[in-house]
């Protein structure tokens, strides 16, 4: 734990340095949530319907870019393959990239919930802590299998092609469940629902990180 | 502990159709520094990239401290190191940044202390709070060697060392190679810069299209 927390502690220190990353994530997804809100139009009540797929939309777009980064830094140091030379298990270096991106998602969702709100006029606010546990488990399984593919890919030359061609249907079942349930939460439906599709995430998150643990090392071979 | 640092025997390595490697014979004993000369595309630093662990060879057998590395890549990663040409620097982070990171992912720590000594002895004492990124190509190769020594190890793999440093540089890697001799590591060089290798190196090994072309002590 005391390699992934220092992977951890070298990319958000590197992120807070640059901020460049961050800034254009947040740019993009603002973007995306604009142009959605003017491509549907000024009815409020159907806005307000389809604010949770749209913000679910606006996230796996924008932490795709996220994933995509993750492991460039690591590339530009001399390739990710040279964490390797340190002793110990190498799948400290994907849980530290996996609570790196973690982090950053959560910064981004910290603006893009409200942004919806407000946009999409949709009542969040009074379902916070329900939202809070989709988004979670939902953010949760997105960076666990981005993570993996970001570091699968980064080596290809077509990788910002491959990347989301690899990761989107892997996010199916993901998008599906936090979607459902967030739409749920809204229409009042926390425990009916809205609690079927977050066992769907919970599952599919618990199956998707063992799978990912286990087999990261063979993604680190040459 | 007894027996070679490094015992390579009919060490093949093979990247689709191109061979790299064709059955390396060698065999490095502890305290000894050999050093691996070639032109570029011989096999040297794809030899370095096997004895790290870093690579899996394709066919033949490979002991690096008595450990086989198809199977304690772990343990063989615990007491050796290798120096890439190009470093393993981040920019965004200063010179003392990237030596801590380096010492937690070795499972140690290192104190502010630790560090500024660590930085000094390679001459980077006064650049050390400042970002990589505006250091020279030589001073990222200085900082590599100070990540290198930061642990006590039993085998050092250098890859073209001496490459982008001043003479003061090249004394510094030259010092430290002595040192780690003098601890008892074997340290294993490849290097363009034929007369410092072979001025340091109790061995000379010359590759020749991934093959042993000539072994012997050096000039």
């Amino acid at each position: 734990m005391r390699r992934a927390g220092a992977i951890l502690w070298k990319d958000l220190l590197t992120e807070l340095r640059t901020r460049q990353g961050f800034s254009a994530m947040l740019s993009f997804a603002a973007l995306v949530l604009f142009l959605f809100s003017f491509a549907i139009g000024p009815e409020t009540e159907l806005l307000a319907r389809l604010a949770g797929g749209l913000l679910w939309v606006a996230i796996v777009f924008t932490g795709t870019l996220a994933l995509g980064r993750a492991f460039q830094s690591e590339e530009l140091a001399g390739g990710v393959r040279l964490l390797r030379l340190y002793p110990g298990d190498p799948r400290a270096i994907y849980l530290g990239k996996l609570a790196a991106n973690l982090v950053l998602l959560a910064a981004l969702e910290a603006v893009l919930f409200p942004a919806t709100e407000i946009l999409f006029q949709a009542d969040l606010g009074s379902h916070a802590l329900p939202l809070a546990a989709v988004a979670v488990l939902g953010t949760g399984g997105f960076s666990i299998v981005g993570t993996f593919f970001s570091a699968l890919t980064v080596h290809l030359r077509a990788r910002e092609l491959l990347l989301p061609l690899l990761l989107f249907p892997a996010l199916v079942p993901i998008v599906l469940g936090a979607v459902g349930a967030t739409d749920a939460v809204l229409a009042g439906d926390a425990l009916g629902r809205a609690g079927g599709w977050i066992r769907l995430l919970t599952a599919y998150d618990v199956i998707l990180f063992v799978v990912c643990v286990w087999i990261f090392p063979i993604v680190l071979e040459e | 502990m007894s027996g070679p640092a490094v015992r390579t025997a009919g060490l093949t390595r093979r990247f689709g159709r191109r061979w790299a490697l064709r059955g390396i014979d060698l065999e490095v004993a502890r305290g000894e520094v050999c050093a691996l000369l070639g032109a570029n595309g011989t096999g040297k630093t794809t030899l370095l990239r096997v004895l790290a662990t870093l690579l899996r060879p394709t066919a033949g057998t490979v002991e690096v401290l008595g450990v086989d590395v198809r199977r304690g890549g772990d343990s063989i990663r615990g007491r050796a190191a290798l120096m890439t040409p190009a470093g393993h620097t981040y920019e965004e982070l200063t010179g003392a940044e990237n030596l801590r990171f380096a010492a937690r992912m070795a499972g140690g720590t290192l104190a502010t202390e630790g560090v500024r000594e660590a930085l000094a002895r390679v001459g980077l004492a006064d650049v050390a709070d400042q970002p990589t990124r505006s250091y020279s190509t030589g001073m990222r190769k200085r900082l590599e060697l100070a990540r290198v020594g930061l642990r006590r190890l039993d085998l050092v793999l250098l890859d073209e060392p001496f490459t982008s440093l001043d003479e003061a540089g090249v004394a510094l890697v030259q010092e430290a190679i002595a040192d780690w001799k003098a601890a008892g590591a074997a340290v294993i060089l490849a290097s363009h810069r034929v007369d410092d290798a072979r001025r340091q190196a109790d061995r000379v090994v010359r590759l020749e299209r991934g093959s042993v072309m000539a072994e012997g002590g050096s000039a």
